[in-house]
């Protein structure tokens, strides 16, 4: 078959305009995830200490999350000239890779590849069903108190003065998400993610920051109200399906895509995935910027992610204070970055070009 | 100020020697006057904004803070302690933060102009790297210590909401003002926070707050 210039220029402006019309359509269908189809991504993570220095040892995260619903780890496997040691934190079963290089080493470098299927997550509000009851242990657990997430002092109280007028669980739940939305903002400047101090966030009222910080707050408002809730430290590995380009990933290079995502946890519903700090991201990002609370994209993400979420990101862990075994520094507050340590000390994670490190994601059913 | 009106006493006087009646030397001595005038309020107006600029810091009914230790960019251990018989600034701050970025220098040039004022200054950095800290100041030297609380301990301690977060303490160590958020030391002087802290003692609204540990008692560090 032979195309002539004038009908190959028609038939990409054809195409052209039905993905247009297509991307518009996704947009006015709004977010909306749905579980479906399982998604399988292949991240590869490379760490080469760009400075050696005496002793180097890197602890880099690995995917953790196994749920029956939207999360499965098929494989973690890592490649080093140095000792290697895969470790599990007893208190939350966060996953790191614990590297350490011998003293003198030119080159430290590892290669990690995680292969983790993902989907989306869609809880039904209005029908609560049998959801597996929590244990005990993360009742206890998940409505505790973190070193940056208190549940007392000023987080009871807002908590307390957000949730007056609500009956039940799931009204609390709403509450606290809808004053996340309406009170805090995506604050751009935020170093990485932020870092979840949330009583100093609230002392202050400075309500700006990243997803650690707004999400942050949204878990320990949850668990000051009585509500078992939880970070989720993740990354995003794809892009939006729902024609949200600030929801995803939109290369294939992740490196800075880390996101946090939370749960709250309601019975008969189970674990319910709700991400407010993603409404105000769409609120600052989402083209053409700084929509409005009104704006149909933002109205459609914020009625959407208090119940579902987009299987496009991996989560790592849930954990909170965590220690780096071997490591002089101090405990990290959550574990969503990889982190290293040279004789000059420990190296800065938001610096990944300085550090260095990579990190690529791929669909592979895609 | 002081200095020209001074130099002014004596060329007027040595004008009014040379032509004690001529009128050049009745104008210079009207424009010298003048001068001394001009001189007199702008002297009175950074006065004026040395003791405005310290009326704004707030006064701290938080009760004493623990002292500290804590490791400068150098890996020297500094101990608060160690400043007693001074007044210190406690500066809380870290390097992403940009208000903190345009005090940094604004407190070396208070260090640099109130030396004899036995005015010091400790900046604590909180929650951040080393190596991020200390190519920070590669390009930004300043002539106080830069320590560095990497677990946020002492932060913590000091109930630091915000940041920057400055306190300023008396020569017992005990801390009498406090600027949560960006402040402006431009212009301030040693002797209009002095007048600020006699002020802040005479506070009747002050808690006589005293734990063991503390600052001003013989307590350990929290370090």
């Amino acid at each position: 078959m032979t195309i002539d210039r004038r009908s190959f220029v028609k038939a990409g402006v054809a195409a052209s305009l039905a993905a247009g019309l297509a991307r518009t359509a996704r947009a006015e269908a709004g977010y909306a995830p749905r579980p479906g189809a399982w998604r399988t991504f292949r991240m590869r993570t490379l760490v080469e200490i760009a400075r050696p220095e005496g002793k180097v040892q890197a602890w880099v995260p690995l995917p953790a999350v196994n749920e029956v619903d939207w999360a499965r780890v098929i494989a973690n496997e890592w490649t080093t000239g140095a000792k290697a040691s895969r470790l599990r934190d007893p208190k939350y079963g966060a996953e790191m890779l614990h590297v350490e290089w011998a003293d003198g080493d030119p080159n430290p470098a590892v290669e990690i590849i995680s292969t983790v299927a993902v989907r989306d997550r869609y809880v039904d509000l209005g029908r609560p069903g049998a959801a597996a009851p929590l244990s005990e242990a993360d009742r206890t657990l998940y409505t505790g108190a973190t070193a940056l997430v208190p549940t007392d002092g000023i987080v009871k109280q807002t908590s307390d003065s957000i949730t007056a007028s609500a009956k039940t669980d799931l009204e609390k739940a709403r509450a606290i998400y809808e004053w996340i939305v309406d009170n805090t903002f995506r604050d751009p400047k935020t170093r990485g993610c932020g870092i979840g101090d949330i009583a100093a966030m609230l002392k202050s009222n400075n309500l700006g920051g990243k997803c650690a910080d707004l999400n942050a707050l949204y878990v320990g408002l949850a668990r000051a109200a009585g509500l078992p809730a939880r970070d989720v430290y993740g990354i995003r590995v794809g892009a939006s399906k729902f024609g949200y380009k600030s929801l995803g990933a939109n290369s294939e290079t992740v490196t800075k895509a880390q996101h946090c995502r939370a749960e709250v946890y309601l019975t008969g519903y189970g674990w319910l995935p709700v991400d407010p700090a993603d409404v105000r991201k769409v609120v600052l990002e989402e083209p053409p910027a700084n929509l409005a609370l009104l704006n149909p994209k933002v109205i459609s993400a914020r009625r959407g992610l208090f119940g579902s979420w987009e299987g496009n990101w991996i989560a790592y862990n849930f954990a909170h204070d965590i220690g780096l075994p071997g490591a002089k520094g101090p405990v990290v507050d959550f574990l969503m970055y990889p982190q290293a340590e040279t004789a000059a000390g420990r190296l800065d994670s938001l610096e990944p070009d300085a550090f260095k490190y990579v990190i690529t994601a791929s669909e592979l059913n895609s | 100020m002081k200095t020209h009106s001074g130099q002014a006493d004596v060329i007027v006087t040595m004008i009014q020697r040379l032509t004690p009646r001529a009128k050049v030397g009745r104008l210079f001595s009207r424009v010298c006057k003048a001068w001394r005038l001009f001189g007199f309020a702008i002297a009175s107006m950074t006065a004026a904004t040395a003791e405005l600029r310290a009326s704004e810091l707030q006064v701290w009914t938080g009760g004493d803070r623990p002292a500290f230790v804590l490791p400068d960019l150098n890996g020297a251990d500094i101990a608060l302690r160690s400043r007693l018989g001074s007044m210190v600034l406690v500066h809380f701050f870290a390097t992403w933060c940009e208000p903190c970025r345009d005090e940094l220098p604004a407190l070396r040039r208070l260090v640099a102009r109130s030396a004899d004022a036995g005015v010091t200054v400790l900046a604590v950095s909180v929650a951040e790297v080393d190596e991020r800290v200390r190519r920070f100041f590669e390009t930004m030297p300043v002539n106080f210590p830069i320590l560095l609380d990497r677990d946020r301990a002492v932060a913590k301690a000091w109930e630091v909401n915000t940041l920057p977060t400055t306190f300023v303490l008396d020569r017992t160590l005990k801390p009498r003002l406090v600027a949560e958020g960006e402040f402006s030391w431009n212009g301030i002087t040693a002797e209009a926070m002095m007048r600020a802290l006699a002020r802040s003692q005479s506070d009747p609204q002050r808690p006589k707050s005293s734990a063991e540990g503390a600052i001003g008692n013989s307590g350990s560090t929290t370090r």
